[in-house]
């Protein structure tokens, strides 16, 4: 009944109130966009499948999440089973960027013990002439944290796909290279139904476990 | 999720009044609720019946009907008969009444008849309104179950202020006030205003009137309660009571239901209350759809991801407007017990959908079926609520449960990061212990390390306390130099003096060169004493030559006397012979010979007196000449005194450019010995500086060993009572350590106030002075008498500077102690005053 597909990613949407997130993320899944739509109140779900190589397809599961400050203690629980992040600001709200550092702290202190792949993204580039922050800083604050930057558009659909597909394949390659495990009781890499493929995890998450302790 | 799709038309024009008014026109009603109440409150008779509590509660309430009431409903059936028989007035007023967004009203899905129950509905309602207490007080269980049945989209208003007792509110009258200030969170509510309701006709477009009040009205409220501020969600509820009333009374409203219905808490920046829903909400869930709740924990699809937006907006963005409407009137009644019964209402209706799809499926089940599940049949949907078990008791011993788990929860999470943080510093100690492999070894050499850091300190104390004494020293050569500076001051005085004299001197010079002059304009007029004596000579030579010229004068006196003889006797010799005629004969020869001999005896006499003249002349020249030689001695002796008077000039010149030459050599001594002065204060205060960092250096030192005590300490724990004794010994070292420290810093006070005092102090007596006064301990109180003697420094001096005995009052003293103050009055000498001074220091360090 289902697509198939090699891994199942979950990635956490985060960032400031009004940058974009769920209109980022209903481009990218329904492919349209809402001039207007209420504020997250929470979290939203959505999913849909990349391929990353002819063949390989990865299913992307996705959590919206509110910008808003007090909203924290809700979406607080969903980094912990999240493998991927896209952490985003509004290029012409330099607040949302300066909060970026709270962001990046935020997911860090509540994704222990495990860690999120995050993706840098400078979201309404549509909107370049109200730009308030540059595209160098922004790339030099990505570098700081160690991470890619893209800029992108909702309304535009300028580097959508390319954000979300370029954050899975970085994850994918750490997959493959034994650096994120699966691990049973996290959510954030599931493999594609393969009955030994599971039965491997499970060998992997226990010889980590041991390796954890 | 997903917007929702009904757009109901609020009346903007009409406030409270009209619908005030609607109720107090008809008269005579029905007289009888029992019979005819119940199709006239339940349109749709099947959801009627479904109803648990309405039929328990209505003749219960019935009962307790006074008289007056009685008549109230018989007047009220009998209105509605009446109007069942003129069904086109009625229609014509339900027409006029009626607003093109009916479907909000519940009624609105029924049956032909539908129109004249609705009237009948208005007119209770209008009865409800008007006598609102009343009801309140005795009907509340048939008020509760109109609820139920929807409040008449034409009533919410009022019914809305009256269920929320929000009617008469002083917090109104703030509101134009609340206006007028800004809030800190502007910004973030002007964001969200044109997100909330976006394709809602009153809200629609930039600049709305409805997005202006509603703005206005999120604004007061962040205002009036700063700690919730703004709260995205909140907006949707404000928009919903903006559709029916105006601003004013919707702003009371929210008020009311933040501050009665949970819902502040809800919104609160901790959003606790919200956990808690979910918590309790989860209970339910497990209490009555176990099976659905473990399909949703075995796809880990948290009850957060769709029921906080139920909660946070009470379904207004989840379900239709129309439906949530309906929803929101029982919550205005009931509150959030509403919230949980519908939640739960929708899970259950859902179930058999639920348990088949996995975590995609239920999202996209839950963002698209659900919303519209119920648009047609919202009373479908309230009477399900009503058949889930809802025990408010349960609910709150939940709720009690829920904060001790949190309070736990909150204790673990200090606890978890107490451990973790201990567990690091054990990691760390592991690691550290791991590397010198031997613990034992690595202790010892610790201790070797510590005792060598001990050491070090301890010599750095003893430097630092040479610095202190070099500090002291140098102290002692700026008194000194104080010295050295009265000299200077005694050098001034002298070399004013030595002007003075050299000014002197030079009048003397001139005087002297005047004198010169005079004498010289005199010796040419005035022969001195050693002419004289030249002079004399040269008139003994003078008159010797007198006398030789008188001598030979004589002699040529004497030839001219025997000449002359010689010539009468010749004369007469001649005559006597010649005078008898041979004699004649012989005549003429005879007379030319005599003649001729007469001849030359006048000229031999003429010659002798020519000669005499001569000889005078001779004579007068040789005077002269004596004369002319005396005049040119004369001459040279007074050149001769003239260039000894200006060797003796030169002289007292070159003795005056000696003088300014040694005045100079002093001037420049002087400058030295000032530029040296400062040199030595510069370097007393960079030694105190560096002896100040040596300071600073220690106590780092002496931290850092406190804290590998305390590491010391820990791994003591570790290994027992193992390392105790070491601890122990470090910590004595430690405290020996303080010790110094605080005796050097004892130290350290005493050359800084000295430095000052020489900075500070003019003359040498408050010099010495100061430095006693701020020496410490016995020495001070040694020195008290000095200190505290009132004597004046021209009393201290006599003594000191007469003869070289104590003073009778240094005797009636004698103490030892006052050893040094009988130095300072023995000794006028203040570097030997100082140098006893500084004894006494050392002695007492």
């Amino acid at each position: 009944m289902e697509a198939i597909w090699l891994y199942q990613f979950r990635l956490i949407v985060i960032g400031d109130s009004t940058v974009g997130k769920s209109c980022l993320i209903r481009r990218f899944t329904e492919g349209r966009f809402a001039q207007v739509s209420d504020p997250t109140v929470g979290v939203d779900f959505f999913s849909r499948l990349v391929e990353i190589e002819p063949g390989k397809r990865i299913k992307l599961q996705i959590w919206d999440t509110a910008g808003q400050e007090r909203f924290r203690s809700i979406t607080r629980a969903y980094y912990r089973n999240s493998v991927g992040g896209l952490l985003l600001f509004d290029i012409t709200n330099r607040r949302s960027f300066q909060n970026v550092h709270d962001w990046l702290e935020e997911a860090r202190s509540h994704v222990q013990p495990h860690s999120i792949v995050f993706l840098l993204v400078g979201h309404k580039c549509d909107l370049e002439a109200q730009r308030q922050v540059t595209r160098q800083e922004a790339e030099k604050l990505a570098g700081a944290y160690g991470m890619r930057y893209v800029e992108t558009s909702a309304r535009d659909a300028i580097n959508v796909e390319h954000a979300f597909t370029e954050l899975t394949r970085d994850i994918f390659a750490l997959v493959r290279s034994g650096e994120i495990t699966i691990q049973e009781g996290w959510e954030g890499v599931k493999s594609g139904f393969v009955p030994n493929v599971v039965h491997s995890s499970e060998e992997v998450t226990k010889s980590d476990r041991r390796c954890l302790c | 999720m997903s917007l929702p799709s009904g757009s109901p038309e609020r009346e903007v024009s009409t406030g409270a009044p009209p619908q005030l008014e609607c109720p107090s026109s008809p008269t005579g009603l029905d007289p009888d609720p029992l019979s005819t109440g119940s199709p006239v409150l339940s349109p749709d008779s099947s959801s009627h019946d479904a109803a648990l509590s309405a039929p328990a509660a209505s003749p219960a309430d019935s009962e307790n009907l006074s008289p007056d009431e009685l008549e109230l409903l018989a007047k009220l059936e009998e209105q509605n008969r009446l109007l069942e028989a003129d069904s086109k007035s009625m229609r014509s007023m339900s027409g006029s009444r009626r607003n093109s967004g009916s479907s909000l009203v519940s009624s609105s899905s029924a049956s032909s008849n539908l129109s004249h129950l609705e009237e009948d509905t208005w007119i209770l309602w209008g009865r409800i309104v008007n006598e609102w207490e009343e009801w309140r007080r005795k009907k509340d269980k048939l008020l509760k179950e109109l609820i139920r049945k929807g409040i008449p989209h034409h009533f919410r208003a009022i019914v809305w202020q009256l269920l929320g007792n929000a009617t008469d509110m002083p917090v109104k009258n703030q509101y134009s006030e609340l206006l007028k200030m800004s809030s800190p969170c502007e910004k973030l509510i002007r964001r969200d205003i044109a997100r909330t309701y976006p394709e809602h006709e009153f809200f629609k477009g930039q600049d709305s009137l409805g997005q202006e009040v509603l703005f206005n009205v999120m604004k007061a409220y962040s205002l009036v309660d700063r700690e919730v501020g703004y709260c995205q969600g909140s907006a949707f509820i404000v928009g919903l009571l903006l559709m029916q009333m105006p601003e004013e009374e919707a702003f009371c409203v929210f008020v009311r239901l933040m501050q009665e219905y949970r819902l502040r808490e809800l919104f609160k920046p901790s959003m606790a209350e919200l956990g808690l829903c979910i918590y309790q909400f989860e209970y339910l869930l497990q209490e009555q759809l176990p099976e659905l709740n473990v399909h949703f924990r075995s796809q880990s699809f948290h009850t957060s991801m769709y029921a906080s937006s139920w909660f946070l907006t009470l379904f207004l963005t989840f379900l239709p407007l129309p439906v949530a409407t309906r929803i929101f009137d029982i919550f205005m009644y009931e509150g959030l017990e509403i919230i949980f019964r519908v939640g739960l209402a929708i899970l259950q209706y859902n179930q058999t959908d639920l348990i088949q799809l996995d975590m995609e499926g239920m999202s996209q089940h839950f963002q698209k079926v659900i919303p519209h599940q119920f648009d047609s049949c919202p009373d479908k949907l309230i009477l399900r609520a009503y058949q889930v078990k809802y025990n408010p008791k349960r609910m709150k011993k939940l709720e009690k449960e829920y904060t001790t788990i949190k309070n736990k929860e909150m204790e673990e999470q200090i606890e978890i990061k107490r451990l973790r943080t201990e567990n690091r510093l054990l990691k760390q100690r592991i690691e550290t212990l791991e590397k010198g492999q031997v613990t034992r070894a690595q202790e010892a050499e610790e201790n070797y390390v510590i005792k060598r850091e001990l050491a070090v300190v301890r010599q750095q104390c003893n430097t630092a306390s040479e610095s202190l004494e070099k500090a002291q020293d140098t102290i002692r050569e700026l008194q000194q130099q104080k010295y050295t500076e009265q000299f200077v001051t005694n050098l001034q005085t002298e070399l004013e003096q030595s002007r003075l004299r050299e000014a002197e001197l030079q009048g003397a010079l001139k005087e002297m060169q005047d004198k010169v002059l005079d004498l010289e304009k005199r010796s040419s007029c005035l022969p001195d004493e050693n002419n004289m004596a030249a002079l004399q000579e040269e008139v003994k030579q003078m008159k010797l030559r007198e006398l030789e010229t008188l001598r030979s004068f004589r002699e040529m006196q004497d030839t001219v006397t025997e000449l002359n003889q010689r010539w009468q006797h010749h004369m007469s010799r001649g005559s006597s012979t010649g005078g008898g005629g041979g004699h004649w004969k012989e005549s003429p020869k005879k007379n030319a010979m005599n003649e001729l001999q007469d001849k030359l005896m006048t000229v031999r006499l003429r010659e002798a007196q020519a000669q005499a003249e001569l000889r005078e002349v001779k004579l007068k020249a040789l005077q002269l000449e004596s004369q002319n030689q005396i005049h040119s001695k004369l001459i040279g002796r007074n050149d001769q005194e003239r260039s000894a008077l200006q060797d003796r000039l030169q002289m007292l010149a070159n003795q005056n450019k000696a003088l300014q030459a040694q005045l100079s050599e002093m001037k420049r001594k002087q400058a030295e010995s000032d530029c040296k002065s400062k040199e030595d204060v510069m370097a007393v205060r960079l030694r105190e500086a560096d002896s100040m960092a040596a300071m600073a250096e220690l106590r780092q030192r002496i931290a850092e060993l406190e804290i590998q005590k305390e590491e010391g300490l820990i791994q003591g724990q570790l290994n027992h009572s193992d390392s105790r004794q070491y601890i122990n010994q470090l910590r004595d070292q430690i405290i020996e350590l303080k010790n110094e420290i605080r005796l050097m810093r004892g130290q350290k006070a005493t050359p800084s106030s000295r430095v000052g005092g020489v900075g500070g102090s003019t003359n040498y007596q408050d010099l010495c002075l100061a430095s006693p006064a701020s020496a410490e301990g016995d020495y001070l109180s040694s020195d008290e008498d000095l200190l505290h003697s009132p004597l004046p420094a021209n009393a201290l001096y006599p003594s000191l500077s007469g003869p070289c005995h104590p003073s009778p009052r240094l005797d009636s003293e004698g103490s030892t102690d006052s050893e040094a103050e009988e130095q300072v009055r023995i000794h006028p000498d203040p570097q030997q005053l100082y140098g006893s001074m500084v004894c006494a220091e050392g002695l007492e360090n």
